[in-house]
């Protein structure tokens, strides 16, 4: 056991990010429990009776001082005036519901909001895996760029709500490079909304090499904007979801949909839920057809790639060109020049983020880092990514090598993978906050525990 | 057997011996109660068979079950087949606090006094100064004391990763800091507060340690900027330095090539050989022959001006020859035969009759006992029955000195030309027999025709092809003594008599 240096206390790793929740058992190689971070509320009337409410799964109702329905925990609310009812977990935002609106608590990589936090922890520990997190020490991830605030926050949302015997927050980047085996790396992790290079070199973060961009988000607004808007070869895409279709007929492709809207739901229907979906339909559509030209934008080159066919919920269906899948997954690694002078503030692409955040590193070990990518996230899975990058970086480093794991799980929850392997060593374990220490140290044992 | 063997099990998983007796005891004939406890699930012909003295088999095959579960009844304790653990808290010995977290240990197993894991957290070795020694020692017009105790509480922290370090370092109020200046500034704290105190051990160990906290700021700033100007470079000057990279790989190539070429010519016109240990083929240039030989020549007068016991020298010669030394050779000073003289060495020609440049063509160092005369092929047979006669044995010289293998040469040389001489002998007496067989029968026919012409041309013929011989024989062995003579003119007597009579000739040994 000493040999290998593992020793399992069933501490369990909660890693949350933009798209999903992910929370487990130190020790596997994949999260038990996997539940998408946008939650669906509904706002109650200040008179309505809690008790006539919520019945399905994953239904917690936040409420000040009252017992939710189906859950053992009474989340505390930070605005004591509002009640709503939260709809968490896999039925939770993708169902509709009439009046439902959308969140993300996680804003940029970084959680912006606390207040559904707790209660997404808590349907993923006790409904989702089962277990009592009082029982458990408690691994949690955060950004690299995170404030300390935010992790004071999350240390004491897990002592004083959940009650865990001991805690530790650790930097998604430091696991990802964890989980690939390395104490040093430059870890590439391209999220759902936010890509980000940061250097780790023995287990820590260099700060002043850390670059983050809201990358991805500039991607899919490419995609949805090339979508909708009409054009010379097709009008502007529907995108319904089929949560709001009630029938369709197949067309040929190219041809105008045929289909019928649920008007009953129509009404019902939030701005944010709306939104929430037709990105989804977005994102459907990105992940199938488009991708990235390993060898840099070429017309010519595009367009031996040929077309590829997709069905939108609507029946809609066509057979989307070459150029048009590869400018989408351009958008990461170029922007046109127009672009670029019609908005100032546009994000950074990978090759700028990577050339400024080398440039703040010491010259001595930009190599050691270039020869240890770590390309990672849910969002390094497009198609032909890899491939670019790997392209990109030879061009100024001919040392340089991705370590991109091919299978998809590792690359998507390699956060948390890094998480499970760190709390399941032996020589971790002295690490943890106990509960102890946070009662007599209070929030500053945070900052210094937690490098 | 089989109950022995039960036996064995028996032992083996430490159970109560069988009601039934082992093998040595008088077997006890099974009573009809024991036969009514057949178990179940076994037939009754193969449990009369066995009997009841196969416990573990009758035990398998009792009942099928399923397969077995882990108990994970309850009190923290699992068992599953023969494995049982514990859950079990332990307390960390690393951690300052009274933290107990629980694991699984096999049951059974004592627990540990301290956690296995605690002893890898080492600690690195820090130094502190007290405020007296900072006032003493360490004051830098550069530095505070504050910003020094911030400094030595990041290294701390960080364990000297300075790459950390560096990162982390934000002093509020303070200069910008270069990683070279935390550096240079802890490492020259740290030296000093070494030379400073009283130290426990020697003087080496005390130097050592000065030594590995030795940092040169200068030396470490010139680093980093040729390192960080090596990535500022344009992609003109990145292409310009693989153009010159790869002009620099030709040239090495084109000269490469040339050496060989001139060493394979060499080898071939003077016969360098191998065995010669520093061939002229590691120097460059067209006139680096001259000065190589001028070098060879020298190293070849220092060796000689070295003392050497003559007896060494002179147990060399006779045995190794044809050292091919040709440049020595070519200017063969007065001095150098003076010695060669004295040190009975002889320099022999290189074989030049090696035009080709091929590798076999390369004869190496060779001892003369080795490369004795062959006679030539065609005579060879004749040659060797003729030298069979003398009683010579031309494959082994019992002392191979270089006169005796000239003579051995001449000798052989001499052989074949007497064995080609009786040819030519055999074959005009055998034309004369003939003509004058035609010619009386010529006379004795009547026929005039003929004339005495040819037969004087014919013994003129032979008188010439012989004279011809002769000479030729003469000036081969006119260096020989007149002893070989005498012998090969015997042999060619005897030869001429009978060639076949090789076995009745005695043997003698000749030096």
């Amino acid at each position: 056991m000493v040999n290998y240096g593992g020793d399992e206390v069933s501490a369990l790793v909660v890693d949350i990010g933009t798209s999903s929740l992910r929370a487990g058992y130190a020790g596997d190689d994949t999260p038990k429990a996997i539940i998408p971070t946008s939650y669906g509320y509904i706002e109650l009337p200040q008179d309505q009776q809690l008790g006539a409410e919520g019945s399905g799964d994953g239904d917690v109702t936040m409420a000040e001082g009252d017992v939710a329905t189906n859950g053992d925990a009474a989340p505390k609310l930070e605005k004591p005036n509002q009640k709503a009812k939260l709809y968490i977990g896999q039925n939770g935002p993708s169902m509709w519901r009439e009046k439902m609106e959308l969140s993300n608590p996680v804003q940029n990589g970084m959680i912006s909001n606390f207040d559904p936090i707790s209660s997404l922890i808590d349907h993923a520990l006790r409904d989702v895996m089962h277990c009592e997190p009082s029982e458990h020490p408690v691994l949690v991830t955060e950004p690299a760029w995170n404030t300390p605030a935010n992790r004071e926050r999350m240390a004491e949302i897990m002592f004083e709500e959940f009650n865990v015997p001991a805690f530790y927050i650790s930097n998604t980047s430091v696991l990802n490079a964890f989980a690939a085996g390395k104490g040093s790396a430059y870890v590439i992790d391209i999220g759902s909304s936010t890509a980000s290079v940061t250097p780790v070199i023995d287990g820590f973060v260099l700060r002043r090499g850390l670059a983050h961009s809201a990358l991805p988000q500039l991607v899919q607004a490419h995609a949805r904007h090339l979508l909708t808007t009409p054009s010379s070869r097709r009008p502007g895409i529907d995108l319904w979801p089929h949560q709001l279709i009630a029938g369709r007929q197949p067309v040929d492709p190219g041809s105008t949909p045929k289909f019928e809207l649920r008007q009953d739901r129509i009404a019902g229907t939030t701005a944010t839920w709306k939104a929430w979906a037709e990105a989804r339909e977005v994102e459907e559509w990105v992940q199938s057809v488009s991708g990235v030209l390993d060898q840099g934008w070429n017309e010519q080159a595009a367009g031996l790639r040929g077309a590829r066919h997709y069905e939108f919920p609507t029946g809609y269906n066509n057979y989307f060109s070459a150029a048009e899948r590869y400018s989408v997954g351009e958008q990461f690694f170029t922007h046109s020049p127009q672009l670029v002078s019609s908005n100032p503030n546009l994000p950074k692409t990978i090759p700028a983020l990577i050339s400024g955040s080398l440039s703040a590193c010491d010259p001595e070990i930009r190599q050691v880092l270039m020869g240890n990518v770590v390309l990672t996230g849910g969002g390094s899975l497009f198609a032909g990514f890899v491939d670019r990058l790997q392209n990109e970086l030879s061009r100024n480093f001919p040392h340089a090598k991705i370590h991109a794991p091919g299978n998809p799980t590792e690359r998507r929850f390699g956060a948390w993978l890094g998480g499970s392997i760190l709390a399941s060593l032996g020589t971790f374990h002295q690490l943890w906050i106990s509960k102890e220490e946070w009662q007599e140290h209070g929030k500053t044992i945070v900052g210094q525990r937690c490098k | 057997m089989a109950g022995a063997s039960a036996a064995d099990v028996r032992s083996i998983l430490s159970l109560p011996n069988p009601p039934t007796p082992g093998p040595s005891q008088p077997r006890r004939t099974p009573s009809t109660a024991e036969k009514a406890r057949k178990p179940e699930g076994i037939s009754r012909e193969l449990y009369s068979l066995i009997g009841p003295s196969a416990p573990t088999l009758t035990a398998q095959l009792a009942k099928p079950r399923l397969k077995q579960k882990p108990n994970l009844g309850g009190g923290g304790r699992v068992k599953w087949r023969d494995l049982e653990m514990d859950w079990r808290s332990f307390k960390n010995g690393a951690r300052g606090d009274k933290l107990e977290l629980y694991h699984w240990v096999k049951a059974g197993t004592v627990p540990e006094a301290d956690y296995p894991f605690a002893k890898y957290n080492v600690q690195t070795m820090t130094y502190v100064y007290s405020q007296d020694e900072y006032m003493r020692l360490l004051e830098d017009k550069d530095w505070t004391k504050d910003e020094t105790d911030y400094l030595f509480t990041l290294v701390r922290d960080f364990d000297a990763r300075w790459y950390v370090v560096y990162d982390r370092y934000e002093y509020e109020g303070g200069p910008e800091r270069s990683m070279e200046d935390l550096k240079d500034r802890y490492y020259s704290v740290c030296r000093k507060l070494i030379r400073n105190r009283p130290w426990a051990g020697d003087e080496t160990s005390k130097a050592q340690l000065i030594t590995s906290l030795t940092f040169d700021k200068e030396r470490e700033v010139t680093r980093k900027k040729y390192i960080a100007s090596l990535e500022s470079r344009t992609p003109q000057q990145k292409a310009e330095e693989d153009a010159l990279y790869i002009e620099l790989k030709r040239l090495e190539q084109g000269e490469r090539r040339f050496k060989r070429d001139r060493e394979e010519l060499l080898r071939t016109l003077l016969g360098i050989d191998s065995g010669l240990p520093d061939l002229p083929v590691e120097e460059d240039g067209l006139n680096s022959g001259t000065t190589d030989t001028k070098k060879k020549k020298k190293g070849h007068f220092s060796a000689t001006t070295e003392p050497e016991t003559p007896v060494s020298a002179s147990s060399n010669a006779p045995n190794v020859i044809s050292l091919g030394q040709p440049q020595a050779k070519k200017s063969q000073s007065v001095s150098s035969a003076r010695y060669d003289a004295t040190h009975c060495i002889h320099r022999t020609e290189a074989p030049s009759t090696t035009l080709t440049t091929t590798k076999s063509a390369h004869v190496p160092v060779y001892l003369r006992s080795y490369k004795l005369p062959q006679p030539k092929a065609p005579s060879a047979a004749r040659v060797a029955q003729v030298l069979g006669e003398l009683g010579i044995s031309h494959t082994r010289l019992v002392m191979p000195t270089r006169e005796n293998c000239a003579q051995l040469e001449n000798l052989l040389e001499t052989a074949s030309a007497l064995v080609e001489t009786k040819k030519v002998v055999d074959k005009v007496e055998q034309d004369i027999r003939i003509m004058k067989a035609r010619l009386g029968q010529q006379e004795s026919g009547g026929a005039e025709t003929g004339d005495a012409a040819p037969t004087p041309m014919d013994v003129d013929d032979g008188n010439d092809a012989e004279g011809e011989v002769d000479g030729r024989a003469q000036s081969v062995i006119s260096t020989r003594s007149a002893r070989s003579r005498r012998a090969s003119r015997r042999s060619m007597s005897i030869s001429s008599v009978d060639t076949s009579a090789i076995g009745a000739v005695k043997r003698q040994k000749r030096g």
